[in-house]
């Protein structure tokens, strides 16, 4: 019942449903958001790509492969706000009733729903196609690390979304997305990396993300130092955000 | 007794000595206007005469550096919060993958009281076009959803930033008969054009702009009365006010021995000047309005 809910969170919901209707019609966002995680966990782990036994390589990618599609995702949330601002429609929005900080927060707010799809299709490749079996709290656990991690990402796509022009802001959010990717381990294991880009590797978001959740699924406690790691890069790049989201306020 | 708390504000759009400058650009240079509510007004001037700049100040999109605007004596920011206002920026507004019909209902859903979603279509005659993805409109259909989104909230004020720019000759007269219908139910609308034809045939006044102030502020037959006047000029000695009783001419004014006649009948002032022998160093200098708003006019008229 619209009337019983407050009007500030009935306008930002509303908000919150166009861009996911609208992300949900982005071909980007379905294929390297949800498709490629999905395809590349499947070749990884049965192409006798992955190192080790199945089942390890089974758990370990499908925890990659999930944090690297959600990676995507809240990276490509970012972009559009910067097509969006190009588009004038930001500047469209403040000849609404809608409050900035409505539209941001709608726009954070997607951010943390459309990184869901690619977690839940690469977890559930894992269980049905790859036959991963962990316990109901591992599965939960898992699926709320992976989503919960992805704030700093987000935050950091929509710095670059406010601050730069739509096709810049594109390409830096790929960059950064493919390289925090890469040298996080996501898509080989830092095991396998010499050792000074190992050291590198230890202190990224993307590594210390995705290593919350390796813990979690081979039976382990996450790390003290992985959640510190996380929370610096939370508040680096959290004001990271706010300086774009003023800049591009005083732009109009 | 004293229930009010505050006047009842009669203006729908006041400027007061807006200025507002863009590094060493006075976009906007002490510009005062003031709209009366339900008054159709067109802002008529040149390409970077500064409409659009006074338009952005008016909505609360950009600070002025001095004075101040208000819309419906709120502050603009707090008046386009409230829902009172629809706006059509110049261009851009629409996004890619949403319908018409989704954006719309969107947009309408921020006021407090919308227009019901069928009667906007109709108003913007986009009917057809609400299941149509907003990427994939023509030029014309793209400028009337812009136009929708304007209409959106049923605003007390539209105000319409060269509405008509990109359409053609059929779009452009279908889409003043719709505002026709707007305005005659009472709307405040504040459109601007650099087509003088478009603001002598829908406005009920215009307020002409040219870099940053108003140079004429009337009803079209005002303005084109104003803008006929040329200045004949002579060189006069001894009192030389009866020059004022000439024809054609509405006002004389007189610096050292030098008389300026402002005239709407040039060719009869002229003549009258002969006949009476007082042709010395004779001046014909048309149109006083800045050259600009001249050159407009002529452009229109070609």
């Amino acid at each position: 019942m619209a009337p019983l809910t407050p009007r500030p969170i009935r306008l930002t919901l509303g908000y919150v449903a166009l861009e996911l209707r609208r992300t949900a019609r982005d071909g980007g966002y379905v294929v390297f958001g949800v498709a490629t995680p999905v395809v590349m966990y499947l070749v990884f782990t049965n192409l006798g790509l992955a190192s080790g036994d199945r089942r390890h390589a089974a758990i370990f990618t499908m925890v990659s492969m999930a944090a690297y599609g959600a990676l995507g995702s809240a990276f490509n949330n970012g972009s559009g706000l910067a097509e969006d601002r190009e588009a004038g429609w930001l500047r469209r929005l403040r000849l609404t009733p809608l409050a900035p900080v409505q539209v941001v927060t709608g726009k954070v707010l997607t951010g943390a729903v459309v990184v869901v799809p690619g977690i839940v299709a690469v977890l559930l490749t894992g269980a049905l196609v790859n036959h991963v079996t962990l316990d109901a709290g591992q599965w939960l656990s898992i699926a709320g690390l992976l989503w919960a991690g992805t704030v700093p990402f987000s935050l950091f796509g929509l710095g670059n979304g406010y601050r730069l022009t739509g096709q810049t802001s594109g390409m830096a959010n790929i960059t950064a997305m493919l390289l925090l990717s890469i040298v996080g381990g996501l898509w080989v294991p830092v095991d396998g990396f010499p050792a000074w880009l190992r050291h590198i590797a230890e202190w990224t978001p993307s590594n210390s993300y995705a290593s919350l959740s390796w813990h979690v699924a081979f039976g382990q406690a996450p790390g003290a130092r992985e959640v510190a790691v996380l929370a610096g890069w939370l508040v680096l790049f959290g004001v990271y955000a706010l300086y774009g989201y003023r800049r591009s306020g005083r732009r109009a | 007794m004293d229930f009010y708390v505050g006047t009842v504000e009669t203006n729908a759009v006041s400027l007061e000595s807006v200025t507002k400058t863009f590094g060493s650009v006075r976009a906007v240079d002490d510009l005062t206007l003031r709209v009366p509510r339900g008054q159709t007004v067109a802002l008529l001037g040149p390409n970077g005469a500064g409409k659009s700049t006074a338009i952005g100040v008016l909505l609360g999109l950009l600070p002025p550096d001095s004075g101040r605007a208000t819309v419906f004596g709120l502050d603009p920011e707090r008046a386009v919060r409230r829902g009172r206002v629809g706006a059509m920026p110049q261009e851009g507004g629409l996004i890619p993958r949403v319908t018409v019909r989704e954006l719309l209902g969107f947009l309408a859903g921020t006021y407090p009281a919308p227009l019901p979603l069928d009667r906007l279509l109709a108003l913007a005659q986009i009917t057809h076009l609400r299941d149509r993805r907003v990427d994939r409109l023509s030029g014309g259909q793209a400028q009337r959803v812009r136009y929708a989104t304007a209409l959106a909230g049923d605003p007390d004020l539209l105000v319409l930033d060269e509405p008509t720019a990109a359409l053609d000759v059929e779009a452009r007269r279908e889409f003043w008969d719709s505002m026709r219908g707007l305005a005659s139910r009472g709307r405040t609308i504040l459109f601007s054009t650099h087509y003088l034809e478009e603001a002598d045939e829908q406005a009920d006044r215009i307020i002409v702009v040219d870099r940053g102030r108003v140079i004429a502020d009337g009803t079209s037959a005002d303005i084109k009365r104003a803008v006929a006047l040329t200045t004949v000029s002579v060189t006069a000695r001894g009192d030389a006010t009866w020059l004022g009783a000439l024809p054609g001419v509405r006002h004389l004014e007189i610096h050292g021995d030098r008389a300026h006649l402002r005239s709407g009948d040039p060719d009869a002032t002229v003549m009258a000047l002969a006949e009476a022998g007082a042709v010395r160093d004779l001046q014909v200098v048309p149109a006083n309005l800045e050259d600009a708003f001249v050159a407009l006019i002529r452009k229109e008229t070609v």
